[in-house]
């Protein structure tokens, strides 16, 4: 039973395994297309690869093979990361809407964590493929991206906490309640924090460049999304009884 | 009626499981945004190997 910590713990290794092998298929399959027009970009522009971290000459550190490969096993570690702090996150939960199945409660946080930790973080400062960046800018770069992610989750936990409070309200009260203070504290955190610093460089195609970024958003979705489905699946007694039952029809 | 989540609200989470917690979004950190600000380095070497991941997964970079 997925009545203890443990037992949901290594749920969430499973389904976050899971989304992150999907979320790396994604990326083999749509997101390097743009990573490989951009790299163009990027060898166009300084030919004899000298010096920078992302050089491509004679003194690279890592090939282009072993990028691709380690790019996605990079994607199913953060899976089964990010799947122990969801579990984690799940199992503490007591607002989160409570009265809904565990496969509707895990989708929905799911749903809810993307918004959250990317798509928030897309809208505000968009993803950006290799050739783009100035390395001067990344720690104050990381430090706003980090910041809107706080942001997000606290949206997050405040529309849970908001829901609670008016729990005595009817339902469609208490949902466009609770809709309009996310918007509202969307659209400030959206305002407040400054502009992306750096702009894009002239050669960096736009159709690259937004391929790239959708790309980007889709394979994002893949792995929250997808853990939210996954982890119910595996948590919701519903999945085991309907198993149980074919079992029984077999025996 | 019971609801359907009842179960869930008896999950006793134990102290160890924010360590597990933590050890994910170290992980997550080593992978996504390490830039040499915890292992110097042997950073560069992390960095580069999983360079198309944090980039796909939208984490600025460079």
């Amino acid at each position: 039973m997925t009545t203890t910590y443990k037992s949901l713990a290594l749920r969430g290794i499973a389904a976050g395994g899971i989304a992150g092998v999907a979320s790396a298929l994604v990326q083999l399959l749509v997101t390097e297309i743009p990573i490989r027009a951009a790299l163009a970009v990027e060898e166009a522009r300084e030919p004899s690869g000298d010096g920078h971290a992302h050089s491509h000459g004679e003194e690279e550190l890592v090939s282009r093979g072993a990028q691709v490969v380690g790019g996605m096993l990079g994607v199913v570690i953060v899976g089964i990361a990010v799947g122990l702090v969801f579990a984690t996150a799940y199992a503490l939960s007591k607002r989160w809407f409570v009265d809904r199945t565990p496969f509707s409660r895990s989708f929905a946080f799911g749903a809810a964590v993307f918004g959250a930790v990317a798509l928030l973080p897309w809208i505000k400062y968009p993803a950006n493929p290799p050739a783009v960046g100035d390395p001067e800018t990344v720690n104050y770069r990381t430090a706003l991206y980090l910041g809107v992610v706080a942001a997000g989750l606290v949206i997050v936990w405040g529309a849970s906490w908001l829901a609670e409070r008016l729990r005595t309200r009817t339902q469609p009260v208490r949902v466009t309640a609770v809709l309009l203070a996310v918007v509202a504290a969307v659209a400030v955190v959206l305002l407040a924090f400054p502009a992306p610093p750096d702009t894009i460089p002239s050669d960096m195609p736009v159709n690259v460049l937004w391929q790239f970024r959708l790309s980007s958003l889709a394979q994002l979705a893949t792995l929250y999304v997808g853990l939210g489905v996954v982890f119910g699946l595996l948590i919701d007694p519903a999945t085991r009884r309907a198993r149980a039952a074919e079992k029984a029809a077999i025996a | 009626m019971t609801s359907p989540a009842a179960h869930l609200s008896a999950v006793r989470v134990p102290k160890w499981a924010f360590a597990v917690a933590l050890l994910g979004l170290i992980v997550t950190y080593l992978v996504l945004q390490e830039n040499g600000l915890a292992l110097g380095a042997s950073s560069e070497l992390l960095h580069e190997f999983f360079h198309d991941g944090r980039h796909a997964l939208g984490v600025p970079c460079h």
